[in-house]
Formats: C-alpha cells, structure tokens, sequence
C-alpha cells in the first residue's frame, strides 16, 4: 500500500446557507485547490446523504465534478448516512493507496434548511429501523434520549455533565469562524437558573435543547494524494494512518448491552492498530457529539479513558483545550455544526489544521496525532481516522 | 382474531429474530425459508424510555413516549408506552394499536400499559 497524504483543505461556514447544494459542495473544493497548488485531480468522491430526498437532486458528484471544470475526471457519490463523510475519506484512501489514482479530492456536503426542522428531523430518522423502530415515531433524538437514560442510570452520569460538554464545546467554537453557533453558555443559564427550563427545554427526555446538535448546511473538501506529489508542492506532510470501520445492528433494542457502542470500539480499534498507536498518543481529537451523551460514551469506547469514566475526566477538564486530550476544539458537532453527510470531512479539516497548526486561538500546542470518529446511524456504522503528522 | 407482533424463529438453532433477518444471526447457516414465524409475548420490564417533545410531523400530538422492553424470554422490542411516569424496570404489558397514521396507510404496533 502506497502512504496518503493530505494536500490541501477547505471548509464553508457550518450555517443556513442560502445557495445550492452544488456550491456548498464546490466552494470547499476551490479552497482545497488553492491551498495545495493542485489543479487536475484525477477522481472525486462527494458525501453526502439526502440530496435526493431534501434537495430534489441526485447524482450530486457528476453535477460537482462539473461545476468545478475538473472534467473528465471520475465522480462517485456516497450515501452512508451520518459517516458519509469519513467513509467518503476511507475511498480516497484506498483510491490512492491501491496505485489507481494520484491525486483525489473528497467533498462532504449537505443542505438540511431548505426543508424545515421537523422534516429535517424526519429525514434523519429514515435511517432508523423501518418496521422496528420507524413506524413508532422513532427518531434519532429519542434514540439518544433512551440510551442517556440508561447511561446515566448506570454509570452516575447527570444532567450536569451533559451540560458540561455543551458549555465546553460551545466555548471552543466561539474561537471557530465557521461554526455554525457563536454563543457562549454557561451551566447556570441553561441548568440552575430559574429561567433555564424555558432557555433549555426538554427535547428528548432526559436530553434537552442544548443536548442537541443544531441542524446545518456546510461543506468540507480534502485532497488526497501521494506522497511523490507532496514532494512538488510544498505543504505540510499530515498522513492518514490509520482507518478502521465497523457496524452494529440495525435495530438498537437488539444489542445485548444498549449502553455499548460495539462498533464505535472496533472501529477505533483497528485505526489505531492500522496506524500503530495508542489511544493514549492521541493530542487532539473529533468525536461525533450529535448529542452530548455521545461525546462522554465514546471518549471512553474508543480508549481515552476506562467505560463509566469518561464524565469524571470531563470534570476535570481533561478534554478541554489544554487539557490532557482535548476532544472537539473545533465546536463538535454541538457548535460546529452537523450537515450531516459533510461532517465526518469537516471533522478531518480541523484535525488537520490542528497538525499543521494553523488553528489559530483553539490550538492544541504540538499536536502531532489526531484523531476522528464519525458516527452513522445510530452507532451501527462508525468510521474512525488516525492522522499523523510527518517532519 | 388477536393481534400479535411475529418474530423470525430459526428452525436449526432455534434463535429467535426481531426484526426479522435473511441469515440467522446465531447459526449463520439460514435462508428466510427455513424460519417459523411465533408471536411475541406481551408482557414484560421497561429496559429505558423517553418522552419525545417534537414528534414526527405526521403526529399531531404535543409528545409521545418511546421505550424499549425486554419481554418474557429475553426478547426486546422499541414500542410506544401510554404510561404516565414510566420508570426503569416497571412491569408493562403491550396492546397492539395504531402507532402511526399517514395520508394513505396506518401502522400497527405495540403499545405499552402499565401491568
């Protein structure tokens, strides 16, 4: 297997965007252009989940590809729900690494807010199982809502420590200009104050509004290439190391332990096998906060810290920037945003700004791994990414 | 005639599937031809729950309850609960109702009282 680099990047604001899918999609990809030097890619690989269903457009890559005039280059689009975007990287990596391709450009975008919230909402919960789960109102805040339940019954996880990782994560994505939400919070506004359950309702019982991700247009690119290439233009050497990729059930009631996210564990367990490191050697990661719980259950499924431990470390502002591993500087998905088929591309995008260190006030001094989780479904699909920094 | 909610029986091992699958999950040596199908018990405890306050859009009630139940014999189903304080490991008993109506077509599925 030949190594991958990453050549260049470029992200839209994570927001309402009031311009088509197919620019919120080629925007990224001119700024990743620009930032490597490259014009010509050979292939393409868009992200993205519901362009069919919310935009009323399919074969999104082929309008892309041509949008950006890099014709005759091969277009693919890909639909893996909410990890669209990480396993959109994961065909890159292979493209390239296989000898098939030398230069790859990886798009993730998506637009949520042409439709409203409610059938934003409902969009999402098509991923849910049909006859099982669908058909009962199921959606995926609820999903999340039953799974905190028992979460917090077993492992002394509260409302604060929700609370916690949104105050944390919005605060970090005030130093981010294309995050979706620019607001500090503060424990007493949205918990203690008597105003709070008006600021901060009950959404999915027990989470509550600010438990939730915001729902986002935006976009993201990477180019990916050799490392022959990166010998031409001249850019910081950040290399994909590691990929790992997992499933778990359809149905959520079927796992044995519905507080396990089995493929969360194995995803990020073979890229750091794959890339040869430790949870331990990671300096700066993305975790897939679609809802604060998440944030908290997977710092431990993929071996920061021990299961049940996770909300102590939080305590402790262990995951704060600064602390012993910062988990989402960017905002995560709580602030950043969530355009869901983007995401798991924009997750990479601040991993690698990070590494090259260029993330300005949110970064992490001498990060040299990073780290990324993307989770589709709810946990039955997971992409996770090791990136490290070369000298 | 009484209403029931049918899981997928593997005729080899006997495992019992819900929802159904293609392949037996235990044995891995099924095709759909070779389950029987058997009903599902009614009764059971409430694993965990949740109290929906923006439904589907097809719902036009403020909140609906979601839970999942583990039922006599292990087997677990996600329902809707008609329970007005649910707690973690009540006994439930499930009706099979309407769960979701749309233009054309409506759903059957259980639906969770307190036993």
């Amino acid at each position: 297997m030949r190594e991958v680099y990453v050549a260049g990047i470029g992200i839209t604001s994570f927001t309402r965007l009031e311009y088509p899918l197919v620019e919120i999609a080629a925007y990224p990809g001119l700024m990743a252009l620009r930032d490597s030097g490259l014009k010509k890619i050979d292939q393409l690989y868009v992200a993205n989940m519901g362009s069919g269903r919310v935009n009323a457009q399919t074969g999104l890559a082929s309008a892309v590809v041509d949008h950006l005039s890099l014709t005759p280059a091969g277009a693919v689009t890909i639909e893996n729900g909410p990890a669209s975007g990480a396993s959109a990287i994961k065909e890159g990596f292979m493209a390239i690494a296989s000898g098939m391709h030398d230069v790859v450009m990886v798009i993730g975008a998506e637009r949520m807010r042409e439709v409203n919230q409610l059938e934003a909402t409902d969009f999402v919960a098509t991923l849910t199982h049909p006859l099982a789960e669908y058909i009962y109102g199921v959606t995926l805040p609820s999903l999340a809502g039953m799974f905190a339940r028992l979460y917090m019954e077993k492992y002394g996880v509260t409302s604060r420590h929700l609370a916690m990782v949104a105050v944390k994560n919005h605060h970090n994505a005030m130093d981010n200009f294309y995050a979706h939400l620019h607001e500090e919070i503060t424990l007493e506004g949205i918990l203690d104050s008597p105003e709070a359950s008006t600021n901060n309702p009950y959404v999915a019982d027990p989470l509550r509004f600010y438990d939730m991700c915001p729902v986002s247009d935006g976009g993201a690119c990477l180019i990916l290439t050799t490392a022959e290439v990166m010998k031409k233009i001249n850019k910081p050497m950040i290399r994909i190391a590691g990929i790992g990729q997992a499933t778990d059930t359809h149905a959520v009631h079927e796992r044995k332990d519905p507080t396990d996210l089995l493929a969360v564990r194995e995803a990020a367990r073979q890229s750091f096998e794959m890339a040869k490191v430790k949870p331990q050697d990671v300096d700066v990661a993305e975790l897939h906060d679609a809802f604060t719980i998440l944030e908290i259950a997977e710092s431990e499924e993929v071996g920061f810290f021990k299961k049940g431990e996770g909300h102590i470390a939080l305590e402790k502002g262990e995951t704060k920037i600064g602390g012993k591993i910062p988990i989402n500087p960017s905002g995560g998905l709580k602030a950043k945003g969530h355009p869901v088929g983007a995401t798991g591309v924009g997750q990479a995008h601040e991993i690698v700004l990070q590494l090259r260190g260029e993330a300005k006030k949110r970064q992490m001094q001498n990060a040299k791994i990073g780290f990324t989780c993307n989770f589709g479904g709810f946990g039955n699909n997971v992409v996770c990414l090791t990136f490290i920094k070369e000298k | 005639m009484e209403l029931n909610i049918y899981a997928y029986k593997c005729k080899r091992c006997g495992e019992i599937h819900y929802p159904y699958k293609t392949i037996c999950k235990k044995c891995g040596e099924n095709d759909h031809n070779e389950f029987e199908i058997v009903p599902l018990p009614k009764k059971g405890k409430l694993l965990t729950f949740t109290i929906l306050h923006n439904p589907p859009s097809d719902y036009e009630v403020p909140t609906i309850s979601l839970g999942i139940v583990e039922l006599e014999g292990g087997q677990r189903i996600t329902g809707q609960l008609n329970i007005k304080n649910p707690k973690i490991g009540m006994n439930v008993e499930g009706k099979i109702e309407v769960v979701r109506k749309e233009a054309y077509n409506k759903h059957l599925g259980m639906v969770f009282y307190q036993a």
